[in-house]
């Protein structure tokens, strides 16, 4: 809501510039921006015109002479339909600056001198959604006389100077003038003072012409009305009209101006009715399900039975403080007005304003709140100022529907718990001050403080609103820095956390880049990697189908990223994700999250360059980062590669899960080539490891050993075996006969193809042997090595070469 | 000629020699011609028998030392010859040290990971755990415990993605909160803890908007939690991830769960107070909220507010990371093209 400056000025004192206002208000209270209207606008004048002649070359220009109080009348062409003699209007004279950098100069239209030009209220900056409708097709007609020559700017309120505040939901008190006035006063310590509203006690009659009754009488606290009978409705004075075209409210007529002022004043939304188009009575209640309300423009709203609706007899005459229909509406005709002031549920307006998409100023305060304790007063104001403009015949009393006696709130705290949250020390005096100035009253018996809230600051209710209230009128700016001053803690990352922590190290230092991809995911994304066959977990209400599951696997998301680096042609990529992956077991609601480490390699892994040969990533090469990874764990686990073709969407081929201990942990491989064609990428490697089964592995227990002093033996070991045959086979073969001091196998040739026999391998294998504790001799080596190639000639039918 | 003249000739010719040799071969060659047992010196101290013998110490002493400089000479000689050679070899070694290295690459942290763990850092460094928590969190703890009943305005201000009635993604991490304070067992000290993770509002993703982004929560109860503390803890740390020159101010605001709330600008590190774009010319940019716990959510935990005080702040690392670098797009964290990436290489 923007705080009109003149409007504040007549509450409390104001000395200081709008940008000072808005920066204390921010530190203070509310968000606050400073606002000038038309600081552009220059020689805008009132002019009278005294005479007007046709164009002699123009049918729809006329050639005006008007007083602008210079010693003679100047002469304007003008082209508005509505211009006539005798009116008072708003001239740009010569030199004028209008919005939008338009600057009016003298000059000639069609021949005839036109020294300036007779504008229209858009043309000077009042939107045209909000002036008066009579006026949008053409120039604005002062309704009273005013003198030639005065500038317009206050007539109008071109220049108003306001505080545009952004409330946060529990500062709704300062949706009116009043609240504002008082938050704005405490912030620069000035009491607001207020004229209570008074009525003509002559007037006022008891009138029965109408039954008001409240059946939700829970959802409807206060619903209080007053009639105004034989009233003229006119327009609304000047001074009102741009107050409200000022706050985005388009001026109608003296009643609706009068409700809708009252609502900016008091911040209670008021409404009228034409008292003859009601059926003698007014009722709130619950809709039926299936009940149409219409609105104007032909729109038709279904309404459903948690809609609270003020009705009259069999009419709907709209939603309850939200909108109304046409049905009952204050127009020029009118001549008996009823006002109504109510509180209606919050929690049901907002409900009822999202569902028909009807939020406005009106049901935004019912939201937030409403103080029920100036709810008759506003409706006495509204009153005054209908008869003020539009006097009444006869005034009724106040018509109850229902009404419930605001109470203030009483809180009770102690000055030194204010001062500890505060952090501060301050005296009981300077804080019993700071509540003064915000009008709430206090006792202090020694160091408690019984604090009474008036009814408009329905917010506060508990020891910590006084402490924020304390803490920002004494100002945030004069508080200490200082840090807890309690026990020392130890802080750090769960061991979770630090081994993927230390995971992600692993696979930055072998050069892959780390991404962030997003948890929601399509559900053909999903159907594609569910290796775990997990059930899906799906959005109640997804945004897009690309985001309307959650993701049980990394690897789509990898993909993703490869598929959008490919298509701008980074080609050679290395990338990692470190996240959690959603897997519901069958029969539970809630997915479980696990934590995993999954990658992604296309393209070179050794560049073209000019002293390298290009490399291509292959199933090794990814292979060599993972086991790199486990060795990383620091698992006292035995990890091993298991070729499989059960994942549809990896090749069959080049694909292996990932075991410790017999457990797959995860898996390795090759994309299926059909996939990649569908993703548009070229031939990648991916892989993943699920972070907790690596988490719940036995940790290795390292004992130091020192280096061997004595020397290792080889021996070469090349053999033709059929090409079905793996190399994990042979190796562990190898393992079983070599003896206790073969040390380690090492393969250092693979070859099929050309002299070599059809569906078969050559192998070429080195075995390292040595004994930590003496000198191995050739005939203990020699032994273990027949027995070695013994055996994998009976196992295997290995040729020997 | 005398034996005498015979060795003084022997001298000449040999330095002189050594001093024209080419290659070390010669000079190889030469100290074995001139030095050797079968060379002329050795020769021609045969003759000594027919030298008075009053004269032969004098003759033995002058063959030493023709022997010495020719010795001389040739190493001389030879050191510069091996000088050359060095030289040469060196010289023929030399290569162009502006041509490109062989590449050896270390990847890059996200940068979004590199700002959350350099806040991580900071707090570990005073004393806080590091939580996890649950991204599909239920209601009660996403909203009922953080004081924002089913009715409440508030849950306008997060459009939620629910899996279920009870079931939703974390709209914020502030939902770790009722999980920490019930886990905590305060006999044994205060709470302190930081919970960074994902979270999720039903938003449609643009330049400043992500269905998915990151929170960092705060949070620490213990006796006397202060407003002050808070101010203090803060103020710290956005010098520590703004620069040690910036200054932050709180303004009041609201949360269902702090009570008081507020509102955190650090002063401009762009202009340093005095305006620009980037603080919209204001000097100061607001970069997280945050609040001494409301009793309520203490209550609801078993705390006694009257007891025990909290303070809790969240921090968005996609807005200080955006602040920080200069990023202007919020999806270019999720897009994940490498060379965006690859930028920030090192930075944290
Ligand atoms: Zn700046």
């Amino acid at each position: 809501m923007k705080i009109s400056v003149n409007w504040l000025k007549e509450y409390i004192p104001v000395d200081h510039t709008v940008e000072e206002m808005a920066n204390k208000i921010s530190l203070t209270g509310i968000e606050s921006g400073p606002v000038k209207l038309g600081e552009e606008l220059t020689n805008l004048v009132v002019g009278h015109i005294t005479s007007i002649k046709s164009h002699p070359d123009s049918d729809h220009l006329k050639v005006c002479q008007v007083d602008v109080g210079e010693s003679e009348d100047i002469q304007i062409v003008c082209g508005a339909p509505n211009v006539a003699v005798d009116q008072y209007v708003i001239v740009a004279l010569h030199g004028a600056h209008l919005p939008n950098g338009v600057r009016i100069k003298r000059g000639k239209l069609r021949g005839q001198e036109s020294n300036g030009m007779i504008c229209g209220l858009d043309e000077v900056g009042v939107p045209a959604k909000y002036m008066p409708e009579e006026f949008e097709n053409g120039i604005y007609v002062f309704d009273q006389p005013q003198k030639p020559g005065v500038e317009v700017y206050d007539l109008l309120g071109l220049k108003e100077q306001m505080i545009d505040i952004d409330i946060t939901p529990n500062r709704a008190d300062t949706l009116g003038m009043h609240g504002a006035a008082w938050e704005i006063g405490a912030t620069y310590n000035e009491k607001p003072t207020f004229k209570k509203p008074e009525l003509d006690d002559s007037k006022v009659k008891d009138l029965t012409d109408i039954d008001v009754t409240v059946d939700a009488k829970d959802l409807v606290p206060d619903y209080l009305v007053r009639e105004l009978k034989d009233i003229k409705v006119t327009k609304s004075p000047l001074w009102m009209q741009r107050r409200l075209w000022n706050q985005n409210i388009r001026p109608v007529n003296s009643v609706v101006d009068a409700t809708n002022y009252v609502m900016i004043e008091y911040g209670q939304p008021v409404q009228a009715y034409d008292l003859d188009k009601l059926n003698q009575s007014l009722t709130v209640k619950l809709a039926n399900a299936g009940d149409k309300l219409n609105l104007a423009d032909d729109v038709e709203k279904t309404l459903t039975a948690n809609d609270l609706v003020v009705t009259s007899g069999d009419k709907i005459l709209g939603l309850a403080g939200i909108i109304n229909g046409p049905e009952a509406t204050v127009d020029e005709n009118t001549k008996n007005v009823v006002l109504e002031a109510g509180v209606f549920d919050g929690a049901s307006v907002r409900k009822t304003a999202q569902r028909h998409d009807l939020r406005d100023d009106a049901s935004n305060r019912f939201e937030k709140g409403v103080d029920n304790g100036i709810v008759e007063e506003a409706l006495t104001r509204a009153t005054q100022l209908v008869d003020q403009i539009s006097p009444a015949q006869e005034i009724s009393q106040t018509i109850v529907g229902n009404f419930t006696k605001a109470e203030p709130t009483v809180i009770k705290g102690s000055i030194d718990h204010i001062n500890h949250l505060m952090g501060l020390d301050l005296s009981a005096d300077e804080i019993v001050g700071i509540f003064d100035r915000l009008g709430f009253t206090s006792e202090l018996n020694g160091d408690a403080v019984t604090v009474t809230i008036p009814t408009r600051r329905w917010d506060m209710g508990i020891e910590a609103d006084l402490v924020e209230e304390v803490n920002r009128i004494y100002g945030y700016e004069n508080l200490p820095n200082t840090l807890p001053a309690g026990m020392e803690t130890r802080g750090g990352y769960s061991a979770k956390r630090e081994l993927s922590n230390k995971l992600r190290d692993i696979l930055l230092g072998e050069g892959m880049d780390e991404v962030i991809n997003f948890s929601l995911l399509s559900k053909q994304e999903v159907a594609d990697f569910n290796v775990n066959q997990t059930e899906y977990t799906k959005l109640l209400h997804p945004m897009t189908e690309d985001h309307e599951y959650l993701r049980n696997s990394l690897i789509p998301g990898l993909v993703r990223n490869v598929a959008y680096n490919q298509a701008r042609k980074n080609n050679d990529l290395s990338i990692f994700e470190q996240a959690r992956v959603f897997a519901r077991p069958t029969g539970q609601d809630r997915p479980n999250e696990i934590p995993y480490i999954s990658g992604a390699i296309s393209g070179n892994v050794v560049e073209d360059s000019w002293n390298t040969e290009p490399k291509q990533v292959d199933f090794y090469y990814v292979k060599g980062i993972v086991e790199e990874l486990l060795s990383f764990t620091n698992a006292d686990a035995d990890f091993t590669f298991v070729a499989t073709d059960e994942y549809t969407n990896m090749h069959p081929g080049q694909t292996a899960k990932i075991l410790a201990n017999d457990q797959v942990v995860g898996f390795i491989g090759k994309l299926h080539p059909d996939y990649q064609k569908k993703h548009s990428i070229t031939d990648t490697f991916v892989f993943e490891l699920n972070i907790n089964a690596l988490f719940g592995l036995n940790t290795k227990s390292v004992k130091a050993q020192s280096a061997p002093k004595y020397p290792a033996i080889t021996r070469d070991l090349a053999i033709l075996v059929n090409k079905d045959i793996q190399n994990s086979q042979i190796i562990n073969d190898i393992f079983v006969n070599g003896g206790k001091y073969l040390q380690d196998v090492n393969i250092f040739d693979v070859y099929e193809g050309k002299n070599i026999k059809q569906d078969h391998k050559s192998l070429g294998y080195h075995l390292v042997f040595l004994n930590p504790n003496d000198t191995l001799t050739d005939e203990e080596v020699e032994k273990a090595f027949s027995l070695v190639k013994d055996s994998l000639v009976q196992k295997f039918n290995v040729e020997i070469r | 000629m005398s034996l005498n003249d015979t060795l003084k000739n022997l001298r000449e010719n040999g330095i002189d020699e050594a001093k024209r040799a080419q290659r070390l071969q010669e000079l190889n060659d030469l100290r074995v011609n001139l030095l050797g047992k079968k060379g002329p010196i050795t020769k021609a101290l045969r003759g000594m028998k027919d030298v008075p013998a009053e004269q032969r110490p004098e003759i033995g002493t002058l063959a030493n030392n023709v022997k010495k400089d020719i010795q001389a000479a040739i190493e001389e000689k030879m050191s510069e010859l091996n000088q050359k050679l060095v030289a040469k070899k060196l010289e023929e070694e030399t290569i162009d040290v502006t041509l490109p290295a062989t590449k050896q690459t270390q990847g890059t942290k996200h940068i979004l990971n590199q700002t959350i763990e350099d806040i991580e850092q900071f707090f570990i460094g005073l004393g806080y755990e590091v939580a996890g928590g649950y991204e599909v969190e239920e209601d009660h703890y996403n909203f009922e415990r953080l004081n924002i009943p089913k009715d409440h305005p508030a849950r306008d201000m997060q459009d939620t993605f629910y899996l279920s009635d009870e079931l939703l993604m974390r709209t914020q991490t502030s939902a770790q909160e009722g999980r920490d304070m019930e886990a905590h067992d305060f006999t044994k000290g205060p709470l302190k803890m930081i919970s960074p993770g994902v979270v999720y509002r039903r938003d449609d993703d643009d330049a400043t908007h992500s269905h998915q982004f990151h929170q960092i929560e705060g949070l620490v109860v213990d006796k006397n939690i202060s407003m002050a503390d808070l101010k203090g803890t803060l103020d710290a740390l956005c010098r520590h991830v703004f620069g040690p020159d910036r200054e932050i101010r709180f303004r009041p605001s609201y949360f269902p769960f702090t009570e008081p709330s507020v509102e955190v600008d650090v002063s401009c590190f762009n202009c340093g107070g005095e305006g620009c774009r980037i603080c919209k010319y204001t000097g100061w940019i607001e970069v997280l909220g945050a609040g001494l716990t409301h009793p309520n959510v203490l209550k609801m935990s078993g705390i006694d507010p009257n007891e025990y005080s909290g303070m809790a702040f969240g921090l968005g690392p996609e807005r200080f990371a955006m602040l920080k670098y200069g990023i202007n797009d919020i999806r270019d964290f999720y897009l994940n093209d490498v060379r965006f990436l690859e930028q920030f290489k090192g930075v944290n």
